[in-house]
């Protein structure tokens, strides 16, 4: 009361200090709640395929084993699997990028007229659900004998119309919107071409928007079951993650059977349903391992691109 | 600037009209994958789908025999359609109605967490680099091996605990009402589909506070604004240009994730191909109708509209 200008600050103290708190709360909080599934799938996955029948073991295994991690990669033919849908989703990524990074650049910064009336069309591919499309599709490649080949995908990615791809137009056009337009002028000055300037001044600039699509190419193409199922890219020969994880989540006994982890196991382990969901979710582990491992590694400069998106109307 | 002025002898007007003709010739360039892919990948298919709608499509060896049988398709989905648990209809309503209330929860919660990301503390990187993980994780794959978390709770279930601390329980004894409770236990038991279908609309509404002009936070705080007035003054109005965006994107998404979706794709994989197109144009017309809404809804509002360049 004597001092009202302490006791400003210290309210105001109070007040930052409370601020800090509630939100370390709630963070952590929302943290532990992505985290948690994620922590359980893999303790899940490292105990004994005997504890399944063991009421005790709750969280952490009694028996560390990799014998669930085994059969869940036997029923995924993961090896090939895992190769196949890098490939995949790898070479779609590229061609993504580089279709859209093109249509993006043009769209923001070699207009002319009718641009942003073919933008539209942009938005519309964004709006329309696969499902309106895709008999069509099947029935077009059917005629180009791309049905059941990996070329199908690579197709959709190169010609701008994969996977989300009007999104990633999106986001490439409103980035090279929110380069300087001095960047431009004086790479014209020095005398630098139309495909000099994007090539050399503006793609190296527009890194963050490179990450970000590239890291959603890849990721959605990897999780995707859509396409792949429809334009029947999953064969014996050629087999990938999605489809063999679907097909196993259907009918596990069956997948365990056919592909011989029965025989890797006892009678009292595998008869128990609860088993089979462990290994259904060991499975779906095994799928995203991956991208969580390549997420570690590019993470930096996902979260750095962030804030060099700037996203601009 | 001086440079050229320095130099008038170089024919500045002449290459001026070829760099703007040659950035026509590259646009041209640029834009050809992207427009032999739309016209043959989507303008074509988009056409044929809806002529499709209306034909009886049955497929006979190397062929496929075509009827025409105007609105039957849509009358079916509509009326008539039925799965062994559901309805074209029923999913179509709940699915919308879901929608209408998870958007502006969505909304809200994106751009709420959008704000605490942006905020200095730390360990910062490592918190955004985990709110990103459900983005990389969410996958129709995973979720149906997964079988949304009912594997895991029957293993925990056998093993007698089912949940380690009953909210709705706690709740009703503080005599809340009982519509309030059942919406707020149902929204933190979907937290993690809040936050995997949160995501991407954190990202973008993440990018689009980044690329507010940092002077006038600066001049803000000169003036002795506190961070609530910031966030209402500041940042909320020069976040809704971009809210469109986000909404157009969330909705796309929860529809395309939605058991609608799931219908459509089941028919189209049984090959009942006309139905599915039939049933694919209504969710087009449903999704366009929601977005006419909410354009005419933002308009009304004035949402949307920049808030300084205008």
């Amino acid at each position: 009361m004597k001092d009202p200008k302490k006791n400003a600050r210290r309210s105001r103290k109070a007040k930052e200090f409370s601020l800090t708190f509630i939100r370390s709360i709630l963070l952590i909080g929302l943290c532990f709640v992505i985290l948690f599934p994620t922590i359980q799938q893999i303790l899940m996955a490292l105990r004994a395929p005997i504890d399944v029948n063991n009421p005790a073991v709750i969280w952490i295994p009694e028996n560390w084993s990799v014998m669930n991690i085994k059969i869940a990669s036997i029923v995924l033919d993961y090896r090939h699997a895992v190769f196949n849908s890098f490939k995949l989703s790898g070479i779609s990524m590229i061609l993504q990028m580089a279709s859209t990074a093109l249509a993006g650049y043009a769209f923001s910064r070699l207009k002319f007229k009718g641009s942003n009336i073919l933008f539209i069309l942009v938005i519309l591919t964004i709006v329309i659900p696969p499902q309106a499309l895709s008999l069509a599709q099947y029935l077009y490649f059917r005629n180009l004998g791309l049905i059941g080949k990996e070329g199908s995908i690579y197709l959709m990615s190169g010609l701008g119309m994969g996977i989300r791809s009007g999104i990633f137009i999106y986001i490439f056009r409103s980035f090279f919107k929110g380069l300087p337009k001095e960047l431009e002028e004086s790479a014209m000055i020095d005398g630098a071409g139309v495909f000099r300037t994007f090539w050399s001044v503006m793609l190296p600039n527009a890194r963050g928007a490179l990450v970000t699509v590239g890291l959603f190419a890849f990721v959605w193409q990897w999780n995707d079951a859509y396409y792949v199922k429809i334009f029947e890219v999953s064969t014996q020969q050629f087999p990938l993650l999605t489809m063999r994880l679907i097909n196993a989540a259907e009918n596990m006994y069956a997948a365990l059977f056919y592909t011989g982890g029965l025989d890797l196991i006892g009678q009292d382990v595998w008869e128990n349903p609860v088993f089979l969901a462990l290994i259904s979710n060991v499975s779906a582990l095994l799928m995203m391992l991956p991208l969580l491992i390549m997420y570690l590694f590019v993470q930096k400069q996902f979260v750095e691109s962030i804030e060099r998106t700037g996203i601009v109307g | 600037m001086e440079d050229i002025k320095k130099t008038p002898k170089l024919p500045i007007k002449l290459p001026k009209m070829t760099y703007k003709q040659q950035k026509l010739f590259w646009a041209i360039i640029f834009l050809l994958p992207w427009a032999i892919g739309i016209l043959l990948l989507f303008l074509v298919p988009f056409i044929e789908s809806l002529r499709y709608s209306f034909f009886d499509l049955t497929p006979q060896a190397g062929e496929i025999v075509k009827e025409f049988i105007g609105f039957e398709n849509y009358r079916y989905a509509m009326n008539t359609h039925v799965t062994s648990i559901s309805s074209f209809r029923v999913e179509l309503l709940t699915t919308t109605t879901d929608v209408l209330i998870n958007l502006p929860v969505l909304l809200i919660f994106s751009l709420f967490i959008a704000v605490l990301l942006n905020m200095k503390f730390k360990g910062r990187a490592i918190v955004r680099a985990i709110f990103f993980v459900p983005v990389i994780l969410n996958s129709a794959a995973v979720v149906s091996a997964v079988g949304g978390g009912e594997a895991i709770n029957a293993i925990l279930e056998q093993q007698g605990i089912d949940r380690i601390f009953d909210l709705e329980f706690y709740l009703l004894q503080t005599g809340m009402a009982p519509f309030l409770i059942t919406f707020i236990v149902g929204l933190i038991e979907r937290i993690y589909d809040i936050l995997a279908l949160a995501g991407v609309p954190i990202l973008l509404f993440l990018a689009s506070i980044q690329s507010i002009p940092k002077h006038l936070y600066e001049a803000a705080k000169i003036e002795g604004a506190t961070s609530y007035e910031m966030f209402w003054l500041i940042t909320l109005p020069n976040v809704t240009p971009h809210i469109i965006t986000v909404t157009v994107y969330a909705l796309v998404d929860t529809f395309l994730t939605s058991s609608v979706s799931t219908i459509i794709s089941d028919e189209l994989n049984s090959q009942n191909w006309g139905l599915s197109s039939a049933m694919a144009w209504i969710y087009v017309a449903v999704i366009i109708l929601i977005l006419i809404v909410l354009g005419a809804f933002a308009k009304l509002l004035k949402i949307g509209e920049s808030h300084y360049e205008n």
